[in-house]
């Protein structure tokens, strides 16, 4: 493994790191891969003042926002540079992509850069790609910079790791607008030893970058990845996370903060969720003195177990789209038919694309605006998260990251599936009879009594229905459900009733 | 041999689970190491992220029946290869080995990334749509094949 950046002498809280702190800590991160000499920032501000304005990610998305568009944008990385060019420019041009993504291999995500190098060599030698996204850090800041030009997009780094201190550095340098990923919701949610600690101030350096190059004119969108664990997030807990996380990217002075939500595949609860994460996050914001920071809303496809069958994966897709318009969404993050296997092709990629692309054209100007049960949905999500923020502040005496660490280690946040060992992972979450995601057990989160007893009533039904005990596997046949085989989802108990 | 027989049988055994190499994905290790303690195994799961040589440490460790290794993320087959090996040389190569999961990048045909990993010394490789029931009798009929005698011996 490469060598780790040394401690940061910085006290740990929400507060900006100080200039000279962050000068010196810029200097130890780009010294441990030799690509990391190849940043230059002047060199890097002037590289992105020198985009046209519709391949600068900030500015596609606000003016996405202004005009209630929704747009797309799928995944994808390969191991070699001719096959990430070729597909990004698939993407572009053949799947009419309005985001163009890198997606980095696990390698990268974990800093192991001398097995990205050998992963490289093996593809080239078989000719497939044997990594599962593009090695960015062992490419360097001039391909990123030929990446970026071989399209006619915003291009955005999609990093999956809680060490993204690096693979930043580099690609904000090549000209990448967008860079996903988030210190609370990445740590937990992708490593296993990371502490939480050091986990956001990962992200508290990457946020500190991007404002740097927002004080010289160069609105990057940075963006929170609070799909999580991917696996029945009820949108309570994604948005208390996208909460904590944007008041800390706030801290550094980011203005621009992309909230990402994995579909529950509900239109109703989806939409609320949408709603209720732009307006939580910009109560929290304001009530810290912030009222200049821009949060749209992505909507990710299913982020859970994908079916095996290309239609029934094909109406994922479609209604992915609906979702993601309807709710009001400025993107959708697209999957494809293939999802249950792994990586797409481009062709797959492209398909998923057009078909979202397709539903998000025939939504129109649907919006659930004053359907009464989307109302009452956004307003449970609002009774769901604020006590939990409150108690996650309170905890650190005001502040989101002391607050943050504290809360985790206490069980107060918590978060589905975490294969990080801070974090509990006691909350458990399952599907109830009309498809809303509900809390099955609560862990130690401190959710007031009323509302757990709404999400217990509507899981006892799905049990009293489906003729099974209220147990753990209301939670893992949840897991499944979506991947079943059509046969075992129809027909329904026609006149059963709820 | 159904589910349930199988589900009943061979106690007293210890399995390792986990997810190998840089995977994240612990949603599926953590439904099986349910399950298969809810089968009367002694489950000792390593969780997400687990470089190949902790498997074996484990295994050595626990004086494991069998090594339940988990992977989505496609680079499996990286992290996969020489395990057979490793186990060899640590001396516990006749353990059992099952590996499931995505187990290439991207779509290929199963019949052929099977034979990829029962060449790279697994015994068995499960497909991506695996379910419990299938795992437990495939363990209960090789356990009752290979009977204590040739744990011994491995």
């Amino acid at each position: 493994m490469s060598a780790k950046a040394s401690p940061d002498a910085v006290p740990f809280s929400e507060a900006r790191i100080p200039d000279d702190d962050f000068a010196r800590m810029r200097e130890e991160n780009l010294a441990r891969w030799p690509t990391g000499a190849g940043v230059d920032f002047e060199a890097a501000v002037d590289r992105h003042l020198a985009l046209p304005e519709h391949k600068r990610l900030g500015f596609v998305m606000r003016r996405a926002d202004a005009e209630g568009r929704c747009l797309t944008q799928p995944r994808g990385g390969f191991a070699t540079f001719e096959m990430q060019k070729e597909l990004m420019q698939a993407l572009d041009r053949d799947g009419l992509a309005d985001v163009v993504p890198t997606t980095t291999d696990s390698y990268t995500r974990n800093e192991r850069w001398p097995q990205a190098e050998a992963g490289v060599e093996e593809s080239k030698k078989l000719g497939r790609s044997m990594l599962n996204g593009f090695p960015i850090v062992n490419y360097g800041v001039d391909i990123c910079a030929e990446l970026v030009a071989a399209i006619d997009k915003p291009a955005i780094v999609l990093s999956g790791t809680a060490m993204p201190r690096l693979t930043s550095e580099i690609v904000l340098a090549g000209g990448y607008s967008g860079y996903l990923g988030s210190g609370i919701a990445y740590t937990t949610s992708y490593t296993k030893e990371v502490s939480i600690e050091d986990g956001i101030r990962n992200y508290q350096y990457l946020d500190r970058l991007a404002a740097m190059y927002a004080e010289r004119g160069v609105d990057l969108h940075r963006r929170q990845p609070g799909f999580l664990t991917g696996t029945n997030i009820p949108p309570c807990i994604a948005i208390v996370v996208a909460v904590l996380d944007v008041l800390l990217a706030a801290g550094q002075g980011v203005r621009n903060y992309g909230l990402e939500l994995g579909q529950a595949l509900h239109l109703i609860q989806d939409s609320a969720a949408i709603h209720a994460c732009r307006e939580l996050c910009q109560e929290y914001l304001e009530k810290k003195g912030y009222d200049d920071v821009f949060t749209p809303v992505i909507s990710l496809h299913w982020m859970g177990a994908w079916p095996y069958d290309d239609a029934q994966a094909a109406a994922l897709l479609a209604y992915g789209g609906t979702l993601g318009a309807v709710g009001g969404a400025v993107s959708v993050t697209t999957k494809s038919t293939h999802e249950a296997f792994g990586l797409p092709t481009p062709e797959k990629n492209v398909e998923g694309l057009k078909i979202t692309r397709m539903a998000i054209y025939l939504a129109r100007h649907t919006r659930l605006d004053d359907n009464p049960e989307f109302l009452e949905e956004k307003e449970l999500i609002g009774r769901e998260v604020r006590p939990i923020v409150d108690k996650v502040l309170e905890m650190g005496d005001g502040d989101a990251a002391l607050g943050t660490v504290r809360a985790i280690e206490a069980g107060v946040l918590d978060i589905p599936w975490s294969p990080n060992r801070q974090c509990q992972s006691r909350i458990l979450p399952a599907r109830d009879t009309d498809g809303y995601l509900r809390i099955l057990e609560a862990g130690d989160m401190p959710f007031p009594k009323d509302v757990l007893e709404i999400h217990e009533a509507k899981l006892r039904r799905r049990a009293e229905r489906d003729g099974v005990p209220y147990d753990q596997d209301l939670a893992v046949t949840s897991v499944f459900e979506m991947s079943e085989k059509l046969a075992d989802l129809m027909p329904f108990a026609w006149g059963e009733g709820h | 041999m159904t589910a349930a027989e199988a589900a009943g049988g061979s106690p007293h055994r210890t399995l390792i689970t986990g997810v190998i190499g840089s995977d994240t994905h612990i949603v599926g290790t953590r439904i099986l190491s349910m399950g298969l303690e809810k089968a009367g195994y002694k489950v000792v799961a390593l969780g997400a992220l687990t470089p190949a040589e902790e498997f074996v440490k484990a295994a050595i460790e626990t004086d494991a029946d069998a090594i339940m290794i988990s992977s989505l993320y496609g680079q499996g087959e990286l992290d996969c290869r020489g395990f057979r090996d490793l186990c060899v040389e640590a001396g516990i190569g006749g353990v059992l080995i099952y590996v499931g999961g995505n187990l290439v990048v991207g779509k290929q045909s199963w019949a052929e990334v099977e034979q990829r990993y029962l060449d790279m010394g697994f015994d068995r490789a499960f497909p991506p749509d695996t379910r419990l029931d299938g795992v437990l009798v495939a363990l209960a009929a090789d356990f009752s094949t290979r009977g204590q005698v040739e744990k011994e011996v491995g």
